[in-house]
This record gives C-alpha cells, sequence and structure tokens, in this order.
C-alpha cells in the first residue's frame, strides 16, 4: 500500500510536468491544426539549455528557465514563421512528416555538436527527499511541481484574461471567424507555436536535474504527449492538464506493477485504447 | 549498395501500397520489418531453421500482425492513424527490448552460420558472397515492382484509389472499407517483412534500433515520398536516391571530394570538422531532406517532373 | 408495391431530433419528391436510409429487407445508392476511372467496368472528358459525373440530394431529362429538390418534412393545394 501511495505521489509530481508538454502541444494544435512530432526535441533543446547554462554559467537550473523560456518562445517563434507556416494548408500527413524531419534535424545537430554521450546534471538536491509520514519524496521533483503549478496559473491567467490570449482561444476555436474579426492569425500561430516551445523547454529545464541527457531523449518525450493531448482531448487545455498528471500516475503506478521496462508500453497501450474508444478524449472537441 | 537499393525498393514499393495507393499513411511500417527479420533470425540461429523458409514464417507472422494492427487502427482517420501506427511500432520495439528470452533484448541476434542452399546433391551457394543476396533481394525488387503494377490495373487498384479520395463516398459505392484497407495492409506488410528478412540475413545482425526503429519507418515513408507517392516508379528513384547518399555520407565520399576539389581544407576546422562527422550525419541529412522535399517537393521527383511538363504543355 | 418503407423513423443527435417519427411509401418505378424547408432533416432521413448513421428509432425496409444498421457499402449492393449534397468526386482520378470505381461494385473485371462506365458517361454526356481529372471539371459537369457514376452501380433506388444545386437553368434541364430518362429504366428515385418547379414536373408523389416530421404527403397537386405546406414555406421565408 506504501508502494502504491509512493508511485502515486511521484506520478502526480512528474504528471505536473508532463502536464506542461501536454499543453505546450495542444496549443498549437488547438491554433493551427499541426501536429507537432518535433515536441520532444523541442524539450531536449531545452534540456541542453539549461545543462550548458549550468555546467558553464553555474546557473541553477530551476533558476535558468527565466533565460530558457524566451529563449524557446523565440526558437519557436522562427520555427513557426520559416517552416511550419508554409505548410498550414497541407495535408495532415505531410505536416506530420514535416515537423518529424525537423525534430530529426534538431536531434542529429545536437548529437553532432555535442555527442551522444549521456550527460547528468548533477545539483547540491539532485538525490534530495525528504519523508512525510513515511512516504519518500523526491525534492527536485517537489520544485519542478511547484513551478509547474505557478507557470500552469500564468498561462490561464494569459489566456483568460489578457487580448491576446483571448485572441489565441479565438483563433482555436475558429480561424477563419477569428480572421474576419480582425485577429491577425498568423501572429497568433508565431505566438502559439512560441508557447509551445516554451512550455516544452521549460519542461526540459525543469526535469533536468532527475533525468539522462541525450541528444535521443526527444521521442519518448513526444509520444507521451501526444497520448497526453489525445486523452485530454486535443485542442483542450484543461485536458492536457489533467492528462498529464493522468498519465504520469500511469506510467509510475505501472512501472511499480510491470517493471520499469514495461512502463512505456502501459503508456502506448493507453494512448490506443484512447484512440480507440474515446478519440476525442475527456474534454476535447470532436474535429478529427 | 545494390542490395541495399533493391531491399529499400522493396521497402518503399511495399508501403505504395497502403500509403500511395490506399492513402492511410503509417509511419509504423518498420513493426513488419522487424517482425520479418526477428522470426528469421531467431528461427536460424536458435532452432536452425534455413532462411528459404524462415523468411516465409516471417512473412506468416507479419501477415498476422498486420490484421490484427489492421482491425485496431483502420477505424482512425488521417493524423490519428498515422498516430497509432506509431504507438503500435513503438509497443513492438519495447517489446523486443523486453522479452529477452524471444529476441535477445538489447543485445540482439547474431547469426553464426548460414546453412548452404542445396539443390539436390550440388551446391548452389554458401552465403559468403554477396551475390546470392544480390539476386534475392533484385528477384524480390523486380516481384514487387510487378505486383504493384498488377495491383493498380486491376479491381483492386481502382477501389484502393477511391479509398485514398474519399473514404466515405467509396463507402456508398459499395466499397468494403475496412477489408480493402486490410488487402492493402497484408500485402504492404507481408513484403516488408520480406525485406526485413533479407536485410537481416545480409547483414547478419540485428537489434530493436535496427530494425524496429521509428528512424526506418520514416525511412520508408521517405523512399515513397521523394520519388513520388501512389506512383509504381517512384519508390524506386526515391531508393536510387536515398541510398546512394546515405552511402556516400557514411563513406566519407562527399568529404574527400569536397576536400579533393579544393573547396575545404584538410587541415582547416571545417575540413576536419567534416572529415570527422559527416559519416555520422545521415540522419541529420534525412531529416534536411523530409523538410525540403515536404515543402518544396510534396509529390516527390515525379510529381515535380509531371509538373513541369504540364506546364510546358501549358505554353506549348 | 413499396421498394422502400420508412416506418416511424426517428434521428436524434443529443437532444435535438433532426427527424421525428417519419413514415412513408416510394413505391417502385416512380420518382419521390422529398422537399422542405432548410434543417427539415431530408439529407438526415438519405443519411439513415443509406447506412451513413443508424436511425435512433424505426425501420427502414428495402425490397422486404430490414436495412437498419446496415453499412453503406452492403446497402449499395443490394441496390440502394445516393449523391451528395456537396458533390464529391474523387478527384485525382480521371473522370472515366471514378466511374468505373462504381460499375466495379457489379463486376470483377476491369474490362466490363470500363465499358460499363463510358455507356453511362454517354448518358450523361461526358463522354468527350473522359481523361480528364474530375477535380478539374465546373460544377455542373460534377454533378453529372456523380450522377454517371451511382447509375454504373446498377441500382434499384436512386437518392439524389440537391443533385440541382448551383447549377444554371439548362444545367437543371439536363438533369431533369436524366431523372426522367433513369425512371424509363425502372429506377425508382427519391430526390431532395429546393426548384419547385422541376419538382412539380419530375414527383409522382411528394412528401414534405418539416422540422424533422412529416407534414404531408401526396400528389403534386394535392401538395402544392395544401395550406400546411404553404405555410411551412411562407413562414419560413419570413
Amino acid at each position: 500500500m506504501a508502494i502504491f501511495v509512493q508511485a502515486l505521489i511521484s506520478g502526480i509530481l512528474i504528471g505536473g510536468v508532463y502536464a506542461l508538454i501536454g499543453i505546450g502541444l495542444t496549443i498549437i494544435f488547438g491554433v493551427m491544426r499541426v501536429i507537432n512530432f518535433a515536441h520532444g526535441d523541442l524539450l531536449m533543446v531545452g534540456m541542453y539549455a539549461t545543462y550548458y547554462l549550468f555546467t558553464l554559467a553555474h546557473v541553477d537550473p530551476f533558476v535558468s528557465i527565466v533565460i530558457t523560456i524566451p529563449l524557446m518562445f523565440l526558437y519557436g517563434a522562427l520555427l513557426q514563421k520559416v517552416f511550419i507556416n508554409r505548410i498550414l494548408g497541407a495535408l495532415p500527413q505531410n505536416q506530420i512528416l514535416l515537423t518529424i524531419g525537423l525534430g530529426l534535424i534538431m536531434s542529429n545537430a545536437i548529437m553532432l555538436a555535442f555527442t551522444s554521450d549521456y550527460k547528468i546534471l548533477t545539483t547540491k538536491y539532485s538525490s534530495s527527499s525528504f519523508t512525510i509520514l513515511g512516504i519518500s519524496i523526491s525534492l527536485p521533483l517537489v520544485i519542478s511541481f511547484a513551478i509547474t503549478c505557478a507557470i500552469t496559473a500564468a498561462l490561464y491567467w494569459f489566456l483568460l484574461k489578457t487580448d491576446t490570449g483571448q485572441a489565441i482561444r479565438a483563433t482555436a476555436q475558429d480561424r477563419e471567424a477569428a480572421r474576419l474579426m480582425g485577429i491577425n492569425v498568423t501572429r497568433m500561430s508565431i505566438i502559439a507555436f512560441g508557447l509551445g516551445a516554451a512550455l516544452a523547454g521549460t519542461a526540459g529545464a525543469l526535469i533536468s536535474p532527475t533525468y539522462y541527457i541525450f541528444p535521443q531523449v526527444g521521442s519518448t518525450f513526444t509520444l507521451k504527449a501526444f497520448v497526453i493531448t489525445v486523452l485530454g482531448g486535443m485542442g483542450s487545455i484543461v485536458g492536457a492538464t489533467l492528462g498529464g498528471v493522468l498519465i504520469g500516475i500511469a506510467e509510475s503506478v505501472g512501472g511499480v506493477y510491470f517493471g520499469s521496462g514495461w512502463k512505456e508500453v502501459v503508456v502506448f497501450v493507453l494512448f490506443l485504447l484512447v484512440l480507440l474508444f474515446k478519440p476525442s478524449g475527456l474534454f476535447g472537441k470532436s474535429n478529427a | 549498395m545494390m542490395i541495399l537499393i533493391f531491399i529499400s525498393v522493396i521497402m518503399g514499393s511495399s508501403w505504395n501500397i497502403l500509403g500511395g495507393f490506399t492513402g492511410q499513411y503509417s509511419v509504423g511500417h518498420a513493426a513488419y520489418f522487424g517482425v520479418g527479420a526477428y522470426t528469421t533470425m531467431v528461427l536460424l540461429q536458435f532452432k536452425q531453421v534455413a532462411p528459404w523458409i524462415g523468411i516465409w514464417a516471417g512473412a506468416g507472422a507479419a501477415l498476422v500482425t498486420a490484421l490484427v494492427i489492421g482491425s485496431i487502427c483502420f477505424r482512425l482517420r488521417g493524423p490519428y492513424f498515422v498516430l497509432a501506427s506509431i504507438a503500435v511500432a513503438e509497443i513492438f520495439r519495447v517489446s523486443a527490448l523486453n522479452l529477452k528470452n524471444l529476441t535477445n533484448g538489447a543485445e540482439g541476434v547474431l547469426v553464426t552460420e548460414i546453412p548452404p542452399l542445396m539443390i539436390g546433391e550440388t551446391m548452389v551457394t554458401d552465403w559468403v558472397s554477396k551475390v546470392p543476396f544480390y539476386y534475392t533481394s533484385l528477384a524480390f525488387a523486380l516481384l514487387i515492382i510487378l505486383v504493384t503494377w498488377l495491383v493498380r490495373i486491376s479491381k483492386l487498384g481502382y477501389l484502393f484509389l477511391a479509398i485514398r479520395e474519399d473514404q466515405d463516398a467509396a463507402h456508398s459505392l459499395g466499397i468494403n472499407l475496412t477489408a480493402y484497407k486490410n488487402t492493402a495492409l497484408s500485402i504492404s506488410a507481408v513484403f516488408t517483412s520480406l525485406a526485413g528478412s533479407v536485410y537481416a540475413v545480409y547483414v547478419g545482425f540485428i537489434d530493436p534500433s535496427t530494425v524496429l526503429a521509428l528512424d526506418l519507418s520514416v525511412q520508408i515513408v521517405m523512399i515513397c515520398i521523394i520519388g513520388g507517392i501512389g506512383t509504381i516508379l517512384g519508390p524506386v528513384i526515391g531508393a536510387l536516391v536515398l541510398v546512394p547518399l546515405s552511402e556516400a555520407l557514411r563513406s566519407n565520399l562527399i568529404t574527400d571530394a569536397l576536400i579533393k576539389a579544393g573547396i575545404v581544407n584538410e587541415e582547416s576546422p571545417v575540413g576536419a570538422f567534416l572529415k570527422e562527422h559527416l559519416a555520422h550525419a545521415h540522419v541529420l541529412i534525412y531529416g534536411i531532406l523530409v523538410v525540403v522535399v515536404i515543402l518544396f517537393m510534396p509529390e516527390g521527383v515525379l510529381g515535380f517532373i509531371k509538373k513541369l511538363g504540364a506546364r510546358k504543355a501549358k505554353a506549348a | 408495391m413499396a421498394i422502400l418503407e420508412i416506418r416511424h423513423v426517428s434521428k436524434f443527435f443529443g437532444g435535438l431530433a433532426a427527424n421525428s417519427d417519419v413514415s412513408f411509401d416510394v413505391p417502385e418505378g416512380t420518382v419521390v419528391g422529398l422537399i422542405g424547408p432548410n434543417g427539415a432533416g431530408k439529407t438526415t432521413l438519405f443519411n439513415c436510409i443509406t447506412g451513413y448513421y443508424p436511425p435512433s428509432k424505426g425501420e427502414i425496409v428495402f425490397n422486404g429487407r430490414r436495412m437498419n444498421g446496415l453499412k453503406p457499402d452492403k446497402v449499395c449492393k443490394l441496390g440502394m445508392v445516393r449523391t451528395w449534397q456537396k458533390v464529391r468526386p474523387l478527384t485525382n482520378l480521371s473522370v472515366l476511372d471514378n466511374v468505373m470505381v462504381g460499375a466495379l461494385c457489379r463486376t470483377n473485371s476491369v474490362n466490363e467496368a470500363r465499358g460499363i462506365a463510358l455507356g453511362q458517361l454517354r448518358i450523361v454526356r461526358l463522354q468527350n472528358k473522359t481523361n480528364l481529372l474530375a477535380g478539374t471539371l465546373p460544377i455542373g459537369e460534377r454533378k453529372r459525373l456523380e450522377v454517371a457514376r451511382v447509375l454504373a452501380t446498377k441500382p434499384k433506388l436512386l437518392l439524389l440530394d440537391e443533385v440541382m444545386g448551383g447549377l444554371n437553368p439548362a444545367e437543371s434541364e439536363e438533369i431533369i431529362q436524366l431523372i426522367l430518362d433513369t425512371r424509363r429504366e425502372g429506377i425508382t428515385q427519391m430526390v431532395i429538390e429546393h426548384d419547385m418547379k422541376a419538382i412539380m414536373r419530375l414527383s409522382d408523389r411528394i412528401v414534405v418534412l418539416n422540422s424533422g416530421e412529416k407534414l404531408a404527403e401526396g400528389s403534386p397537386k394535392e401538395i402544392i393545394e395544401n395550406s400546411a405546406v404553404i405555410e411551412a414555406y411562407l413562414g419560413a421565408e419570413q
């Protein structure tokens, strides 16, 4: 029982980070209807940026997100302007292939530049944990969960209360109508992709103290991000938030009961089940 | 290198039947490649089953796999089908890693000895040289091209294309979507698995990261897209472009050529970098190629040529 | 003899009743007009009949056989086929290939299908455009192509959904002639149309739907004098 609660808590904590990844992906899909296959690689870029900020400039990973967020935002905006914007009207299959290609470029460029050696970012508190009621909780996970909550809250505020945020939601709901109302939908797409990249990069920064860092780490996160967004409903931010936590729990608990090697399979099987029985997810629009 | 070209033709053409003709873009075809490869290799190395029997067992396994996957995934449309196909292939890869008793996990399967092929008392080949592999892969490549052509001109071809163009309209015209999609997938899976089996025995070693990887699935799709999706010769052109490019990168040909031509100095930092790293960059080049092709030539080389021809006809 | 019997068919989408307790028969060999204001549930009824989705309640009986829950491909093989309100050509296939797909419903031979297709294309007068891509045709010819395609499936009952929508008078006249010719072949037809003059000319019987319910049924003369029908249309226009 204690093991179960332990796994549950770890799952929730890591689920927060997963939620960030999912929210980023779902915003991109919501605004542009593009399924971004390079999302995990954006996370990987965030990880590497954090790693080098730490090793070269001694900036604590959690502090460095102040730098990573704007950097990744600009990077995402650039990607959108140069590449994604051109294929907004293309077949969805081609869009996926394009983002796959971009992801391959990112992961392999990083591999060429920094080798595929596994890098580890160890801070003073990387393996710290504290115990509450007999349950051991990892300190870095708690910190990242707290930061995740703060970022998510800020994001909700942005989307609900600011003009730009509402414009983005309008574009996601109905692109043509938004355009007719005078919203610059191209600019919204650029912002959306920037946001998505920033969220993915931040997630990467947050998990860098506890995960191995290597160029191919992106692909598992991409697939996980999809499971999360499909589970929550493509385009639903609330759905992605919940989906992230659910997947975190499923993975953690699944890992305990089936062995860590099968963790991913648990997630993929869940994915297929959702796709088959409720493809619009928990909160989704059935625009498929 | 020709052997790799032939194997790529097999992979690309068989994907084309499902993706190009029927419009179902599977980015998880590595699953069938890997099933074929692993079945053949495991039977060969651990049960001493000759590969010319083993590859058909692999094909059978791939067929069963295809029917299972099809029944799950064909209810999904467009990008959701793509995602499901990727998820399924990943399930296979991770399973191969974990089911160590069956597949040797991450260590892979290494074949130490291939029994000689005998007809009566005479030995046809002992599989030591590349020649038997050359002819085997050539034979299968020609076979898949023939099959593709036969499908295209038969009733199957028309119905596949109808499904690609407008599923619901096709449905209302009497086409059983699931049955025909499964047919396309079955043909596709069987030939992809044959490619996997031949590749496996040729190279002599397989592991999950080579024969069940997402990279491979993407490569298979690329072969078709570069050449021209939905055409009979498209995959052939795609293979003729991708394989030599890949080999040229791997073998430092390009770097050496650049140095010889005087464009790059061997001693300079650029030269040193290229010399050391370009060989490993072939996946990077794939990525760049994917992006370039999708942005500028989504219908592949053949489509591009057709467009040029149409434009000339208009001007004339 | 009724080739198609609609018995108490209702179709709900969530709380909305798109069709509500609709019943009528389609006598064999006739043309039945299905009219009603926009949103009356006409296309929904077609979708239920052809298996695009099952009715929520009620029965569809075709040639004495219960059709509820049969998929569209089965429905087509049994002899019932429909055209689409928004035309659905197979855009990247040639005109000939489009009709051959329909013909292949009835034969396994590509050559035979080609012959059937050419015949149908002659009937709709598209025989000079066989090699053009369907996507290049203007709307009037796309509609004729779709008619040729469904006729190639050798149906017993043909459902035409606003096949004259968006056509100019000359094109509409061509379609009207096609429908009359098809009737002469003995094929039963149900036609959804907004063009009242055409409906009056073509129909042996007319069924009027309004807000999902059957409002009236009768001969063209009866319908045109039916005050409830007049009110539904005039009321809707206001």
